[in-house]
């Protein structure tokens, strides 16, 4: 609790914890809070605007907040598509209405949702994508796959880090040589490519589960090395103390020395590189579905909904697009804010950020 | 003092989250302005003559006369051309540039689509006989004269040879033999096909080589010839024919030609074409580079795609460009089915049985093609630039079956057709008759924002018919792996070209023993005689339609293919592009037709300052 608090003195960490704690909810929560399932398209209504939402009506009163529906038209001799509001039926915002069905938490099926409009009426907060699909909903849904893969990523890359470390510091010798070379050829590979490699070459009859979970892998595959240097490095100046000397004298196995009295000495160091590496995993899933090769169609990632934004057409002329990538930024600096901030309170040893 | 500040912050932020909140209702004005929408009309000009002067054999243009000078700035997309020899082109970029340097004996009217002589003075067709008279007195780049000898090595050393790209020698053989080419005198040759061989005529366009320029690399085998010409050869080195001449190449720059001073082409007041002093190709990397670039005035002409179309469109009045539209593209898309039952090596049958059956059910295959929603794939997908497509022919092609009228979406047609395959909707949920869930994975290309969107579209119209569909994008060469070599694939989004001219290129498609047979391709060397029905009698049609030589002969057999594929459906057709393009107003002289694009007359084109 004392850590928390600390932690919390420092303006940008607590803003940075309140963002990420609300995106969590908010992914945790998403089927209830997006007005529209993920797989929820209106053939109609692609690359439809924002919807606007107007809290005065047109003889300047007060009202409940409400939106008009567009309607789509084609312009032949432009060869232009327009999306014009249909002014006949206003549609007022209400909370909790009743839409698509789905299943609260995976538990409860129900059907309502935070907040949506009547039957009939269409409410885009930032738009729709080539499919017809909500942009918001959809970025919520892939919320959910952008921000968990870096920490489950981390659950493969720290065990490995730390055994491999552990056994390579502790042993020393020989046996140390190897590992870090070997640890040291793994780090020269350049992963970005590696990791095009790989997708390349995933059986191509899987998943997206399947995919999102070998994507998973391939990421803390090749994560763990250069964790393993740091941790292995620290070993080497713990086994040494004298409590370790003790363990040795009482006739302690080596796996039971590294598991329960050196390894736990690298918590805190664990903990900092845990949070300022989540945001290097959020990024890597984003390039491979930008490239198309992680997360794939019609499933959604922050990744791959930017990849709409490619097309120098949509950028200039549909910018809510772009929302995926203002998620991933405020996300990525989130976690290194909060990573900044564990860092100068865990290890003081550590140059203060200024 | 802190506080006052935080307090100010505060009040910034209600602020801005009120003016976000709080926004009237006014209504937006509409503008009532029409756009005009101007047919172009194009004054095309009269096929090109013969005209002999001095002795020399000329072609004259029947264009306008224009002014001499300037350069046109084209792009090209990709990686740039990896070889100048025209007879080892094995991509579009390097066949478009050799192409350029050298001329073939025929080619294409630009309009009609008809053959007319190019390198060659006249031909004469009897029977089986092609009889080429050459040009009097024109000459390569070097000065030398062309000659009969030049047409007899082409042929006779490489194409015959298979020496290079050998495509056009497979696709010369007309049941395993090869024309005959007799050298009648120094300007006339005489070619002999085994039988009536209708696209052989067409086949002539293949491009002319200088023989004391080739033959010393020919002469040393394979090896040395395919590095013949490659892009680091010294521009001035090459000897070549065609309207350009090659001045300087920069790797993934740009390649740059002049005008050939000895090209054979003149105009209505005799004086030698091209117009243009140099023709330019820059290389770019992808579309969004190339339109960057005609913004920035650095490329004359850019063809438009979905959305750029209105972006274009609207500043066309107030711009230096005009934009063309030449209707539907020879590209299509389509959804194909694999109706492969065969086994593989270890006896295992590469679709799943339970599958196979569904697939190979006509109504099922009717039930996909009238669930799909082709008019709204058109609108979002295609921005409206394309046109529902429900021929295998493209829509520009000569031999379009315009019989075939297509259909709208209708999912009640596509749920009877259902039922009568005998196949049950309960909840929602598709069962075939044996109580079997029919579900199948759909693949496409991973990366190819087009094809996934429409990978999306389909699974929602086949699932709004109770089908469970995986759509998979998988990595282009894993997909195309799975449609040659491995056939463990249930459907597939595909795109392919064709030819609008001669549909025997169609061939390897449709022909049972084809390689890209995709929906039910045969093993090479596959020997056992299991065709359907209507795949024989494709087989018959391609065996036929080629030894016909009149095309009011071949049209009632290739109408007849296109009604099969349309009854069958092995292959349901999307859409076609439309293809759009803008050239800078400063270029006269542009004819564009809807089969050979827009700037196919490169040596008539000339740039008129002054409009």
């Amino acid at each position: 609790m004392e850590v928390l608090r600390k932690i919390f003195q420092d303006k940008f960490a607590k803003a940075a914890f309140i963002v990420l704690a609300a995106l969590y909810i908010v992914i945790l929560f998403a089927d209830f809070i997006a007005p529209y399932s993920n797989t929820y398209s209106n053939r109609s209504m692609a690359y439809a605007p924002p919807s606007k939402i107007y809290t005065i009506d047109e003889r300047g009163k007060l009202s409940r907040p409400y939106t008009y529906n567009y309607k789509r038209e084609y312009e032949p001799a432009l060869m232009q598509t327009v999306f014009k509001q249909d002014r006949s039926k206003k549609y007022y915002i209400k909370p909790f209405v009743k839409a698509e069905g789905y299943k609260f938490l995976g538990l409860i099926p129900t059907h309502r949702h935070l907040f949506g409009v009547d039957k009939g009426g269409e409410l885009y907060l930032l738009g729709t994508d080539i499919n017809g699909r909500d942009v918001f909903s959809r970025l919520l849904f892939g919320g959910r796959i952008s921000m968990t893969v870096g920490f489950l990523s981390l659950l493969i890359v720290f065990p490995i880090g730390l055994l491999y470390g552990g056994i390579s510091g502790y042993f020393g010798g020989i046996i140390d040589t190897l590992m870090m070379r070997f640890a040291e050829a793994t780090m020269a590979i350049p992963s970005f490519y590696l990791l095009i490699i790989l997708a390349a070459i995933l059986p191509s009859g899987m998943t997206s589960i399947q995919r999102f979970m070998l994507i998973i892998v391939i990421l803390g595959l090749i994560g763990w090395a250069g964790f393993a240097r740091v941790v292995r490095g620290m070993v080497l100046s713990i086994k040494n103390e004298d409590f370790v000397q003790a363990e040795k004298t009482i006739g302690a196995s080596n796996m039971r020395i590294i598991l329960k009295h050196i390894l736990p000495q690298t918590t805190s160091y664990v903990i900092i590189a845990m949070t300022l590496s989540v945001p290097s995993y959020i990024l890597a899933e984003s390039g491979l579905s930008f490239l198309g090769l992680g997360i794939q169609q019609p499933d959604a990632s922050w990744g791959n909904m930017l990849k709409e934004a490619q097309e120098f057409t949509n950028i200039l002329y549909r910018p809510w697009l772009l929302t995926p990538g203002v998620l991933i930024f405020i996300a990525v600096l989130s976690f290194n804010l909060l990573g900044d901030a564990i860092r100068d309170v865990l290890d003081p040893k550590s140059q203060k950020r200024i | 003092m802190k506080r006052i500040f935080t307090v100010i912050f505060l009040l910034i932020l209600v602020g801005i989250f009120l003016k976000v909140f709080v926004k009237q209702d006014i209504p937006q004005k509409i503008s009532d302005k029409i756009v005009r929408h101007d047919l172009q009309e194009i004054n095309y000009p009269p096929d090109e003559k013969n005209v002999t002067i001095n002795g020399i054999d000329y072609l004259q243009s029947q264009a306008p006369v224009g002014n001499f000078g300037g350069e046109l700035i084209i792009s090209t997309i990709g990686e740039g051309p990896k070889t100048f020899n025209p007879c080892n082109t094995k991509d579009a970029t390097s066949s478009s540039m050799a192409g350029l340097l050298y001329d073939g004996l025929v080619t294409t009217n630009p309009r009609t689509g008809k053959v007319m002589p190019l390198l060659a003075k006249e031909f004469d067709i009897n029977g089986n006989d092609y009889i080429i008279h050459l040009r009097h007195g024109i000459k390569w780049t070097d000065g030398n004269p062309i000659t009969a000898d030049d047409v007899m090595y082409t042929y006779n050393e490489i194409v015959f040879k298979g020496l290079g790209n050998p495509s056009t020698m497979d696709a010369m053989k007309v049941e395993g033999k090869l024309p005959e080419l007799v050298k009648l005198d120094d300007y006339t040759v005489k070619f002999t096909t085994p039988k009536p061989f209708a696209p052989f005529l067409r086949q002539l366009s293949y491009p002319i080589v200088p023989k004391h320029y080739f033959k010393p690399y020919s002469d040393k085998g394979e090896s040395v010839f395919n590095a013949f010409l490659s892009p680091n050869t010294p521009p001035k080195e090459i000897v070549s024919s065609g309207a350009f001449q090659l001045k300087e190449y920069v790797a993934a720059q740009r390649v740059v030609f002049v005008r050939n001073p000895n090209y054979y082409k003149i105009n209505l007041k005799d004086e030698k074409l091209p117009y243009l002093n140099k023709l330019v190709y820059m290389i770019v990397g992808d579309t969004n580079n190339e339109i960057l670039k005609f913004e920035a005035k650095e490329i004359d002409v850019l063809s438009l795609r979905g959305s750029n179309v209105a972006r274009y469109k609207i500043r066309e009045p107030e711009s230096d460009y005009v934009i063309y539209n030449l209707g539907p593209d020879t590209g299509t898309l389509f959804l194909v089915i694999n109706l492969n039952n065969r086994k593989n090596k270890d006896g295992k049958p590469y679709v799943n049985p339970m599958k196979h059956k569904w697939f190979a059910n006509r109504d099922f295959r009717a039930a996909i093609d009238w669930a799909v929603d082709r008019k709204n794939m058109v609108q979002n997908i295609a921005s409206g630039v394309a046109e529902p497509l429900f021929t295998a022919e493209s829509l520009n092609s000569i031999y379009l079956n315009k019989y075939i009228k297509g259909h709208p979406c209708d999912l009640d047609v596509a749920r009877k057709s259902l039922e009568k395959a005998g196949f049950i909707n309960k909840d929602g949920k598709l069962y075939d008759a044996d109580g079997n869930r029919v579900e199948f994975d759909l693949y496409t290309n991973a990366g190819n924002l087009e094809r996934e969107a429409l990978g999306v579209m389909v699974k929602q119209d086949l699932e709004n018919l109770g089908m469970k569909v995986n759509f998979k994008p998988v990595e282009f060469n894993s997909l195309v792996n799975k449609l040659t070599n491995t056939h463990d694939w249930d459907m597939a989004i595909m795109g392919l070209t064709g030819s609008p001219l001669e549909p025997h290129d169609g061939k390897n498609v449709w022909t049972s023993s084809g390689s890209l047979h995709m929906f039910n391709q045969r093993p090479a060397g596959y020997n056992i005689d299991d065709r359907l029905d209507w795949e024989k009698e494709l087989d018959e049609i391609f065996s036929e339609g080629a030894l016909k030589l009149t095309f009011e002969e071949r049209k009632p057999l290739y109408d007849r293919y296109q009604t099969i594929i349309y009854n069958q459906k092995p292959i349901i057709y999307l859409y076609s592009p439309t293809r759009i393009t803008a050239i800078r107003k400063k270029f006269k002289n542009v004819f564009p037709t809807s089969l050979s694009g827009l700037i196919y007359n490169l040596d008539e084109i000339y740039i008129d300052e002054e409009s």
